[in-house]
């Protein structure tokens, strides 16, 4: 699967986004989340509160007003004192993913906006299979399409679908977007950016509006193997396929020297603002194989276990 | 110093037109490509721009390169033509010296004629492209070794291919040549380039040693004349001065006289022996030990035998009389033993024939006039000349007065008779005139003295004609080739004429209306015409020649055909079937020419070409010569070329051009 390159993002079968193989090997894995968080729905995860799982967490003395169905009787009984029996209260998590579906991701070979769906839809995938709540929102300049609150693997057509379904056009404005995204979702989680982050309006406002959220963020830049090593020659006039911007160039290798400099100083940039926040930085060139992307090198970064 | 000329601007449009053209398509068409962002790339030009340091520069290098390909053509349109150069392209002539002092060895055994060919070959090689020259070697005469060309490896072959001749230098006919083919250039449209019409006339280039006999009589009437003095060496004896007669009492008796100078720096002794066929000749007076001294300045005339020297010190020249007895032909021979520097003037030789009577024919009306003139032959040694009168020369046999072809006679002197009954031979006329073309008598010309005479020429040498009284004459129309011998006041006396065969001098006075006759004046002038026109039957004086002058045969009857046998053993054929005479010109070398004919009687006549001249056997080169009153001085050093700079312009536009298409290109290619 990996192996084959995908041309077209439309030639795609529906369910190639995510082959049933593949689907099974991602069923075995969860998305970790470095912060305990709450969550008004109970879930499968642990909680920092003290809630009504099967786990123990601790004793209490009885105050009025609680719930007598805590009380340990068997203490009670040795004891005559009411105690409550608290049990660690397990909660959902909230995935949610920040697709950039500009019309710069739709460029590359292997498709970056085909690479950053499948791994939209993998996260889905994980998320849903452990039972978190999961969010995907597609952007540009601003959030234009989201399907939120998705739980259990029933709903997982929708997503597919969604990501299938959403077009890859208009600008990207990153800040704008992450904006949006924050406000309207206001409970803690697990936030996955996916994006070229090649945006003229810069990415720092943006993960700040995330961070200020309290979110646990994780930035995957998708790179095509043409942005970071260009096969261009001769005299040119670069067209920005977003804004239709352009810049003249003489491809010379000085030129070609500078600009991978450049893209690596801005990754490196962008990994080092990430690092200071707390956030986590992944690199994704859209050539390197997306099943071991997902299934060993998110483990490594943490992202999922 | 003209900017623009018409050709050159055609030049300029037709390199301009297609660079235009060409820098037209270096521009720049940029190709557009999308790409997902700019904003990596805009921040990496900018980066490029700002960090390097000469980025601007570099940016700009094709700007730059077509802005030094422009001036590059600009530069060539100003046709520039460097300070020293007078024009941007030359007619050159070049003349090569190929005289007998051209064979002077030098040093190191190379001829003259060499190194000035090595110098001519030098020349042409250092000249610009467009150039155009032309090769004239001379010697007494001047042929176009190579006319004008621009093809210089063609130039080189045919300067090599010149060969040395034993003639003197006459600059006179190469100059004459010169200056008509570059006229030639100028005058004629169509013929010449309008690039040699620009030019104007050619630049004669000599190359030789500046001893040129008639510097003085010539003069170069267009270009410049530039002097490239060849050769080193001086020291040179040489035979100036040679002559073979027979006396006239004793014609066994052989007198050989010879004038022998030095023309080297410091005294010399050498030995100077007389050889007969070949054979050196036994007995004393065959070798003699000939001292000289060094050589007089060149500014001297070379008038040897009467310049007075200071006492004590030895002449330069001396004249050396060998004396022999040898009743029948053969050939005689000077030979000086010496090694020297020029080896052509150290042998002279000439042919004799066997000593035989000299016959004179008088054919006159008065007996006494008759009587006379027999008497004045017989005191100069003429036996028993024959006499007839009028009449009877007119009705005489074809046998009696002609013998093979020629006349039976040496010499016919005819008194008061006209005629056309002439026999190849030699003819004296007096009051009378040879029926010829464009002689002719008209009135008659009384009262008036003898004004002018020929003190040089051998028929008038000695004659004192100031004591000769000459009552009337008859105005005589000559041919322009006749000689004036002697001059009245506003017309010609005496004249002599020469024709293929014939020799006459025709006189316009009756003998009877002078007292020439009578005078002692007479006599001497009888033996002078004897001298003359019997020379050749007596020791074979005109059967020397120079190189290179053309000889005259006389073909006897029955003769077909010619064979010439050259001093290098090379012979030569000649149809002269139904021809009197037969002239015959290769004669450059030096030495003994046979002339065979197929005749019944086998005829062979024999000539001696000598170098007998003072002005080759000088040899130390002339630093200066005049021509005309142009003085020439020898060119030292390099010889400078009048080259026209805008090829190099042109061509460092194309290097250009070539530097920028490499530039894009490896901007382009990475």
């Amino acid at each position: 699967m990996a192996e084959a390159p995908i041309t077209s993002p439309s030639a795609q079968p529906a369910d190639e986004l995510l082959d049933p193989d593949f689907m099974t090997r991602l069923e075995r894995l969860e998305i970790l989340s470095r912060k305990i968080h709450t969550s008004r729905q109970k879930g499968e995860r642990k909680s920092k509160r003290k809630g009504e799982s099967a786990e123990f967490a601790d004793y209490r003395n009885y105050v009025v007003g609680d719930d007598i169905r805590h009380i340990d009787w068997n203490i009670y009984a040795r004891l005559d004192r009411l105690f409550l029996k608290l049990f660690l209260e397990e909660e959902e998590l909230n995935v949610s993913v920040m697709l950039d579906v500009s019309k710069s991701m739709d460029t590359g070979d292997p498709h970056k906006g085909l690479y950053a769906k499948r791994v939209a839809a993998a996260m889905a995938y994980i998320g849903l299979c452990n039972y978190d709540r999961v969010n995907l929102y597609a952007y540009n300049e601003r959030v234009v399409g989201r399907r939120d609150g998705l739980r259990s693997r029933r709903v997982m057509s929708q997503a597919v679908r969604f990501l299938q379904e959403v077009p890859l056009g208009g600008k990207s404005h990153f800040s704008t977007a992450a904006k949006q995204f924050a406000m309207r979702h206001t409970q803690k989680g697990v936030v996955l950016v996916v994006s070229d982050l090649l945006d003229k309006g810069g990415f720092e406002q943006g993960l700040r509006y995330l961070l200020g959220r309290r979110m646990d963020v994780y930035v995957m830049q998708v790179l095509s193997p043409q942005e970071m090593e260009p096969e261009l020659a001769g005299d040119l006039k670069l067209v920005d396929c977003e804004d239709a911007d352009a810049a003249e160039i003489t491809v010379s290798r000085p030129l070609l020297n500078r600009y991978r400099a450049n893209l690596r100083a801005y990754c490196e940039s962008i990994r080092e603002y990430c690092t200071r926040r707390g956030i986590v930085y992944v690199m994704a060139p859209t050539n390197h194989p997306f099943e071991s992307l997902v299934l060993s090198y998110l483990r490594q970064q943490g992202l999922v276990r | 110093m003209s900017l623009l000329s018409w050709p050159t601007a055609l030049i300029a449009a037709a390199l301009s037109v297609p660079l235009l053209l060409l820098l037209y398509f270096l521009k720049l068409r940029r190709q557009e490509r999308q790409v997902s962002s700019t904003l990596l790339w805009k921040r990496a030009v900018h980066d490029l721009q700002v960090n390097a340091p000469f980025q601007k520069l570099r940016k700009n290098l094709l700007l730059f390169l077509q802005l030094l390909i422009l001036a590059a053509v600009l530069f060539g349109l100003a046709n520039p033509v460097a300070n020293f150069m007078k024009k941007p392209e030359r007619n050159i002539v070049l003349l090569l010296d190929r005289s007998g002092s051209m064979k002077t060895e030098e040093a190191d055994g190379r001829t003259r004629l060499e190194y000035a060919k090595d110098a001519a070959e030098d020349f042409v090689s250092g000249l610009s492209g467009g150039s155009r020259v032309m090769v004239i070697g001379f010697a007494d005469r001047a042929s176009v070794v190579c006319s004008f060309t621009d093809d210089k490896r063609r130039l080189r072959r045919q300067i090599r291919g010149i060969e040395p001749t034993d003639g003197p230098s006459r600059i006179g006919e190469a100059l004459q040549l010169a200056v008509a083919y570059s006229s030639n250039l100028v005058d004629i449209p169509g013929v010449a380039t309008p690039e040699a019409a620009m030019q104007g006339s050619a630049d004669i280039e000599l190359f030789s040693d500046g001893r040129i006999a008639d510097a003085d009589e010539e003069y170069v009437t267009r270009g410049n004349l530039r002097f490239h003095r060849i050769g080193a060496a001086v020291d040179n004896v040489g035979i100036v001065a040679f002559d073979v007669r027979r006396d006239y009492e004793r014609p066994g008796m052989l007198s050989v006289f010879t004038h022998i100078e030095n023309f080297g720096p410091s005294p010399v002794t050498l030995d100077v022996s007389l050889l007969l066929d070949g054979q050196r000749l036994s007995g004393p007076g065959s070798v003699q030990e000939v001292k000289l001294g060094a050589a007089r300045p060149a500014e001297t005339e070379p008038d040897a035998i009467a310049a007075p020297d200071e006492p004590g010190v030895l002449p330069a020249s001396r004249s050396v009389v060998f004396d022999l007895h040898h009743e029948s032909g053969g050939l005689i021979e000077i030979r000086l033993h010496r090694e020297d520097a020029l080896a052509i003037d150290n042998a002279a030789i000439a042919p004799i024939d066997p000593p035989r009577e000299v016959r004179v024919l008088v054919v006159s009306g008065h007996a006494r006039v008759r009587d006379l003139l027999v008497r004045g032959l017989r005191s100069i040694g003429v036996d028993e000349p024959a006499q007839l009168d009028p009449q009877a020369y007119e009705t005489a046999t074809e046998e009696d007065l002609v013998v093979e072809g020629r006349s039976a006679y040496d010499l016919v002197i005819l008194e008061d008779h006209d005629t056309d009954r002439l026999p190849p031979g030699s003819y004296l006329f007096f009051g009378g005139v040879p029926k010829i073309e464009s002689v002719s008598v008209g009135e008659e010309i009384s009262g008036q003295p003898l004004v002018l005479w020929q003190e040089n020429h051998p028929l008038t040498r000695r004659v004192m004609f100031e004591n000769v009284f000459v009552a009337k004459w008859s105005r005589l129309t000559l041919p322009e080739r006749a000689v004036r011998l002697v001059e009245g006041e506003d017309s010609v006396v005496m004249a002599f004429i020469t024709d293929p065969g014939h020799q006459y001098v025709v006189s316009a006075f009756d003998l009877i209306e002078s007292d020439f006759l009578w005078e002692p004046a007479f006599v001497i002038f009888l033996q002078n015409m004897v001298m003359f026109c019997s020379g050749s039957g007596l020791t074979g004086a005109s059967r020397l020649v120079s190189p290179g002058e053309t000889l005259t045969l006389h073909v006897p009857p029955g003769a077909e055909e010619v064979r010439v046998v050259r001093p290098d053993s090379r012979w030569e054929e000649i149809n002269v079937e139904g021809r009197h005479t037969v002239t015959y010109a290769r004669t450059h070398d030096a030495g003994v020419y046979v002339a065979r004919f197929d005749d019944p009687g086998e005829t062979a006549e024999v000539f001696a070409a000598n170098t007998l001249d003072a002005t080759e056997s000088r040899i130390s080169p002339n630093e200066r010569f005049t021509i005309g009153a142009e003085e020439v001085v020898s060119v030292e050093g390099e010889v400078k070329v009048n080259e026209p700079l805008w090829p190099y312009a042109a061509g460092l536009a194309l290097m250009v051009l070539l530097v920028e298409w490499w530039v894009y290109n490896r901007r382009v290619m990475v």
